[in-house]
């Protein structure tokens, strides 16, 4: 006979916590599939094709080939990526802290939306990038040059898309904020500014995405480190295994940067419409 | 204590010189306290633009305000204003978007969470106050921001067609709360509609106003009893009054 008070979920909690979490696992892979199935597919073909039309090496290596001399060359590579890295990041926070109070200042100041703002939107249409010689030139191999640059990458994404954010508060809550005699700062921190994050996270993930490849361009100009300088050498020396390999660790780099932004959107802005789940 | 609002020769001109457009006025008016007060009229005449100026927050090009004497140079902070597109913030609860305009007046809103709760209860959103305006209908979301057009307790309210973008069913509901607002604690009420019907039903007072440049062609003193409710509505007299405002829109070209 079962007894009416016997508990209805018979697992421990510990391993009930455990069964959710490789069901979860499971629901996440069986929703991925096509896209996992695609990478997979991607990969053998390229691999196959490789070994079928007896493409050389030195032109197009095979993935294994670039998983396994890729592996032999880690503590390099490891290296470089944290070079490259610590360009990257340092350059994109130091636009993001520059760029951010200067587009909160055009904002707020009409002279200088007149002044400054035509200006800004003018050089934006410049190829940044295309200063880097110039800043290596003067400035040498160091780390600045390459920070620089990718200030100079991340710096217009953020501060235009702040002009905006912080020059587009509708009509109504400016106005419902004046009829309650609020001053200028408290109508800022309790309004402005949380209505202005999500156009801010446009430009920040935006900036996210340009700050790696200022910091390998900058580095295919001139350095002696770095894995813009490792992809560079890879392919005069013929390895395009060890320029691939350098490829990937470009790409794990943005991803990192980028899912860091995203993740501070998810827990600044959780309200915003990009962030709900439904 | 509710406020009376004089209008003396006021007009609005936008912009200067041949691209000027004189949008509203000139405007006589006395608006008495603790009465209900609807601007009627077509959009794009100018009556949104004279409850602005009456709030302050739009300078008159011509003529002056006054409520109970006192010229209006600024914004008016007594009042209570609420419009078409709601001023609920996304990143608040109702609640805290209640607490909004408390907090923006430097007050705290702690010793005001039993009036919040009454609040929600007399708009029938007790039950929500945790909730984020994204996760409540457009009809909640207005009762929300009446809520919050109201918890400082002003005795002038100021409405810019603030049931515009609602379903007629919800449109009937919140017009039956407005109106016991209205009814129990007698604030000075200016309501902006282009509704004949909602005008009539909702006011102690009718401004028809014309198309541009808004003038005010007429005040009707609407004669009818309270609560004014489906079976006044129904009524002979409020299909006149109806009627004859039809009318003169129909004289101008608008129906």
């Amino acid at each position: 006979m079962v007894s009416s008070n016997a508990p209805r979920d018979p697992v421990p909690a510990g391993a009930g916590r455990l069964i959710r979490a490789v069901e979860w696992l499971v629901l996440r892979i069986a929703a991925a599939w096509p896209f996992l199935l695609f990478f997979v597919g991607f990969f053998l073909f390229w691999e196959y094709a490789v070994i079928l039309f007896g493409v050389p090496g030195y032109i197009l290596p095979t993935p294994s080939e670039i998983v396994t001399r890729g592996w032999a060359d880690i503590p390099r590579l490891l290296d470089y990526t944290l070079v490259t890295g610590t360009e990257s990041v340092l350059g994109y926070l130091l636009a993001v802290a520059v760029g951010l109070p200067i587009g909160l200042a055009i904002a707020f100041s009409p002279m200088l939306r007149r002044t400054v703002y035509p200006f800004f939107v003018s050089l934006e249409m410049v190829p940044k990038i295309a200063f880097a010689p110039l800043f290596i030139a003067w400035l040498g191999f160091g780390l600045l040059p390459k920070v620089i640059i990718v200030v100079l990458v991340c710096f217009f994404p953020v501060a235009l898309n702040s002009i905006h954010a912080f020059g587009s508060l509708s009509d109504e809550l400016t106005r419902f904020c004046r009829s309650t005699g609020a001053g200028p700062l408290r109508t800022f921190w309790k309004v402005r500014l949380p209505a202005a994050l999500p156009q801010c996270f446009v430009g920040f993930k935006y900036a996210a995405l340009n700050a790696t490849v200022g910091a390998t361009i900058a580095e295919f100009m001139g350095s002696d480190q770095g894995l813009g300088f490792y992809i560079s050498i890879a392919t005069g020396n013929m390895r395009p295994d060890l320029a691939f390999a350098g490829i990937f660790f470009l790409t794990l780099l943005g991803l990192a940067l980028f899912g860091c932004v995203t993740l501070a959107e998810r827990l600044l802005i959780p309200w915003h419409i990009s962030q709900r789940r439904h | 204590m509710a406020a009376t609002i004089d209008i003396k020769s006021l007009s609005k001109t936008f912009g200067t010189g041949p691209q000027a457009v004189h949008a509203f006025g000139p405007v006589d008016l006395t608006i008495e306290a603790g009465s209900f007060v609807s601007l009627l009229g077509p959009s794009g005449c100018g009556k949104s633009t004279l409850m602005l100026m009456v709030a302050g927050l739009l300078e008159a090009s011509e003529g002056a305000i006054y409520f109970d004497g006192e010229r209006v140079g600024a914004p008016r902070t007594d009042i209570g204003i609420m419009f078409q597109d709601n001023t609920l913030v996304p990143w608040r609860s109702v609640e805290g978007n209640i607490a909004l305009q408390l907090e923006l007046r430097g007050l705290d809103p702690k010793p005001y969470a039993g009036r919040i709760r009454d609040l929600l209860r007399s708009v029938k959103l007790d039950g929500f106050a945790a909730r984020h305006p994204y996760e409540l209908s457009g009809g909640m979301q207005q009762r929300a921001a009446f809520c919050q057009a109201l918890v400082h307790e002003p005795e002038t309210l100021l409405f810019d067609e603030p049931l515009g973008k609602l379903d007629a069913m919800t449109r009937e509901s919140i017009r039956t709360d407005l109106q016991a607002l209205w009814m129990t604690r007698r604030p000075t009420v200016v309501f902006v509609t282009h509704s004949i019907e909602e005008a009539v039903q909702l006011s102690s007072v009718v401004c028809v106003v014309t198309p541009r440049p808004g003038r005010i062609e007429r005040t009707i003193e609407i004669d009818l009893p309270w609560p004014r409710d489906m079976e006044v509505k129904a009524s002979p007299a409020f299909t006149r009054y109806v009627h004859d405002i039809q009318g003169i829109f129909r004289d101008y070209g608008v129906l």
